[in-house]
């Protein structure tokens, strides 16, 4: 009985509409990695939500070390030792790594100013613990991505947290740094008294790290607290989506020895790309992979006019381009990219689905004297709005009130909708569920199938492997090797990580 | 939940309506005068003021951005004008357009400078208000043009609809109307609002938002001059002092009517009919208060209130806007 530490009981939430957690249960044992699992809209956000204060459930209750809380706030939570790790970063990043652990707590000297010796010693203790190399007076906004994710646990271990909870924790991180956050979450378990909530789509992880595992559909429980021992991949996704899953695989035969449609030649960038050299196929999917800091989106963006090309050639068709902006790039080249941040860069929150998906058309749909109205850019992106199944109540609601997968199938109908004959994707299942990934694969699939030449960038291995017709590899913004893919996972993955371990 | 209730009750338009009605009836009760044919007049040339220089402030704050240098930029271009038309003989319709080129001009300082530099807005137009205001008092030796053709200042003493409203009140309507027809129906004015609202994702959806944020700059001094041509025409002469030192005179009620309109201060959402509410409800409770005689120094102290209880009501928009997208 008093082996949980965290215990939720019965858990409903309504919202004006939906009940978003429908009799939920939920149970942390003391020094556990408990894995929570489901698909967008399943209710794990809610539930995170009432376990940290946020929300405050309708129905059931919630026992801390088999007392009976209610959190009031997220600070209430806090104190009460649950701290939980966003996707997106908490830091300021204009502080230092010390600053920013000590934040809630900043020791004063005699004279009432803040003691940044004791900053810098205090936070260097945590910092110790992680075994993480980080001088505690680095501005945080020097740091790579994997180092502000781990400095970001280290801070909620300063408040003395006993739970954890990690939302998406690797979404950002290579292989190698996941392997690396991994290997401490196990030591902060086994050596800190630490136990973990760990959310996450990839279920390679869960098993790689999860003791146990809860699955939510629909707000309900699909299984509770069921060890990882008695699941594999199969059972596991079918608790969560409710079938089977499908695999995806593109099967096309690409001529390698074809013209190219698009060709990089000796670009040097001023981001520091060294002659890079790469060609796109009509119709080929090439995949560019790479660790995070790889200079793979940096390379686009220099290709779509945003950052300077110092040197070297873009052939379109054998012709020499020169793009200078996106508009360039949309307008004269037909070539467009989907954004690997999707709120920041994809799409505009504030606005609705119809601008926010008819934003790319705007110039072509224009009458005389440039008029425009909402039937003439309905008419145009609707077929791609309903192809992509955007579940959305209306064409006027606001993007931000949507769902991660809604909002990515709109920043993706938006480029349909635009006829590009060469897309440059970035990342597009970052934080979606099973559900809309395995659907977005089909599309870019499909899209590639009917001549749409497609640079992807993703991170994600086992995407890389089942989307592509060619991997290029890149480290440290050089190109370091060329595959053809043959779609073997065990093959194609060690000889793209030799690549980069060369 | 809440679908009984028509959709436009909901909005701050209609809030600022129904507040508009309460002044009125407040006003016409509690003062003599207030619904006078004079007073009614009066008000109506100075709403259409209002209204345009509110109007020139909302296009930048689309963007994100300010434009302090508004009540000097409008007074430099009617000083212009004064001197086209006392001076150079020029004949009023040509005066008005070069005008309005002039004011643009003016406005495309503003833009370039702060596209090209990346400094605020509001640091930039801080400077071009010194810099046009000490211009014009340079070139004019602070003197004003009193000589401007009769048919310049009779238009604006004109009295229609039963000697009630002042033909100026029409423009600053039809501007509105011609700003609403732009951010709804057209390619550019959705262009606009879009890079207004989130710069990053615009220019990677294929819009220049350098070119926008000039545009809106431009489209600044243009509404800012026109205000400018309003004013001469109704005091009947072109004073440097007329929007008072710097311009500064202008300043309070170009930020009260957008924000109480609705026009987010982040930038991204406008609105045109909002603005026009705003303009006419700082100039009801201006009016009022004058004729209730509180004195002067106690009707800046309630512009003043009023100004913080609209950015207060600006603010909670904004949060209501991401508790909303909170829950999915």
């Amino acid at each position: 009985m008093s082996d949980y530490i965290l215990e939720l009981s019965n858990i409903t939430k309504n919202f004006p509409g939906v009940k978003a957690l429908d009799n939920a249960n939920f149970k942390l044992k003391k020094k556990s990695i408990h894995a929570l699992l489901g698909e967008n809209g399943a209710g794990k956000s809610t539930l995170i939500k009432i376990i940290t204060g946020v929300y405050n459930q309708n129905e059931g209750k919630l026992f801390l070390n088999n007392q009976e809380k209610s959190f009031s706030s997220p600070n209430e939570a806090m104190n009460a030792g649950i701290s939980v790790v966003h996707q997106e970063r908490n830091l300021i990043r204009r502080f230092s790594v010390g600053e920013n652990l000590m934040l809630t707590n900043l020791p004063k000297n005699n004279l009432g100013l803040i003691d940044y010796n004791t900053v810098a010693k205090e936070s260097k203790k945590w910092l110790d613990i992680m075994e993480l190399d980080i001088d505690p007076n680095t501005i945080v906004s020097d740091l790579t991505v994997a180092k502000m994710q781990l400095c970001e646990i280290a801070k909620a271990l300063s408040l003395e947290s006993k739970i954890l909870l990690l939302d998406e924790p690797t979404s950002s991180l290579s292989p190698q740094d996941t392997k690396n956050l991994f290997a401490l979450l196990k030591r902060l378990v086994a050596e800190q008294d630490v136990s973990i909530v760990f959310v996450s789509h990839k279920l390679e992880e869960v098993f790689e790290i999860c003791d146990e595992v809860t699955v939510l559909r629909d707000g309900k429980n699909a299984c509770e607290s069921e060890q990882i021992t008695n699941l594999n991949r199969q059972k596991l996704v079918k608790l969560m989506i409710g079938r089977d899953e499908q695999i995806i695989k593109s099967k096309k035969n690409i001529d390698f020895t074809d013209e190219s449609l698009l060709d990089l030649q000796s670009i040097n960038t001023d981001l520091g790309h060294k002659n890079i050299n790469l060609n796109l196929k009509k119709g080929e999917i090439l995949g560019l992979y790479g660790l995070v800091g790889a200079g793979r989106t940096e390379l686009i963006k220099c290709v779509l006019g945003l950052d300077k090309i110092n040197s070297g050639q873009i052939l379109l068709n054998n012709k020499e381009i020169k793009i200078k902006s996106p508009k360039d790039a949309l307008e004269k080249y037909k070539i467009g990219y989907i954004s690997e941040d999707r709120k920041k860069e994809g799409l505009i929150l504030m606005h609705d689905v119809l601008s926010n998906a008819g934003i790319t058309v705007w110039s072509n749909l224009k009458k005389i004297l440039s008029f425009l109205n909402d039937s003439i850019v309905y008419n145009k992106v609707d077929p791609y709005v309903k192809q992509l199944e955007v579940k959305t109540p209306s064409y006027q609601q606001i993007v931000s009130n949507l769902s991660g997968g809604n909002q990515q199938k709109i920043s993706v109908a938006k480029w349909l909708a635009s006829g590009t004959d060469i897309l440059f994707i970035d990342e597009p299942t970052v934080g979606i569920d099973i559900k809309t990934k395995s659907y977005l694969h089909e599309l870019i699939i499909e899209l590639s199938l009917k001549g749409t030449s497609i640079i992807l960038i993703t991170s994600d291995m086992p995407e890389m492997i089942s989307l592509a017709d060619r991997i290029i590899t890149m480290k440290d913004f050089k190109v370091v090797g060329e595959t053809i893919n043959n779609h073997n996972y065990e093959e194609m993955s060690s000889s793209i990580m030799g690549n980069i371990h060369e | 939940m809440n679908n009984k209730i028509p959709n436009f009750v909901k909005t701050n338009q209609f809030g600022l309506l129904i507040l508009v009605i309460v002044f009125i009836c407040i006003f016409s009760f509690s003062t003599d005068g207030f619904t006078s044919r004079f007073n009614i007049y009066a008000l109506s040339r100075v709403v259409a003021l209002d209204i345009m220089i509110g109007l020139a402030m909302m296009v930048v704050i689309l963007t994100g951005g300010l434009n302090l240098s508004l009540g000097a930029l409008g007074v430099s271009a009617a000083m212009f004008g004064g001197w086209c038309m006392e001076s150079m003989g020029i004949p009023i319709s040509i005066t008005i357009i070069l005008v309005l080129a002039f004011g643009s001009f003016l406005g495309w300082i503003n833009g370039f400078v702060t596209v090209r530099t990346g400094v605020h807005s509001f640091i930039v137009t801080l400077a071009t208000m010194s810099i046009y205001f000490g211009f014009m008092t340079l070139l004019t030796e602070a003197e004003a043009f009193r000589k401007l053709p009769e048919a310049f200042t009779d238009f604006g003493s004109l009295k229609l609809f039963n000697k009630y409203i002042s033909p100026l009140l029409i423009i600053s309507v039809l501007t509105c109307f011609v700003l609403y027809y732009i951010f709804k129906y057209t390619d550019i004015g959705r262009k606009l609002i879009a890079a207004g609202a989130n710069p990053d994702a615009a220019e990677l959806s294929g819009i220049s938002v350098d070119r926008m944020f000039i545009y809106c700059h431009m489209l600044s001094g243009f509404l800012a001059a026109l205000a400018g041509i309003m004013l001469t025409a109704r005091i009947g002469a072109a004073i440097p002092s007329m929007a008072g030192h710097l311009g500064f005179d202008w300043l309070l009620p170009a930020f009260l009517a957008p924000v109480l309109g609705g026009t987010l201060l982040s930038g991204g959402k406008v609105t045109v009919f909002g603005t026009m509410l705003g303009a006419i409800l700082v100039t009801l409770i201006n009016n009022g208060l004058y004729l209730i005689d509180v004195g002067e120094f106690w009707v800046r102290f309630f512009l003043g209130i009023i100004l913080l209880g609209a950015v207060l009501l600006d603010r909670a928009r904004e949060y209501f806007t991401v508790k909303n997208s909170i829950v999915s």
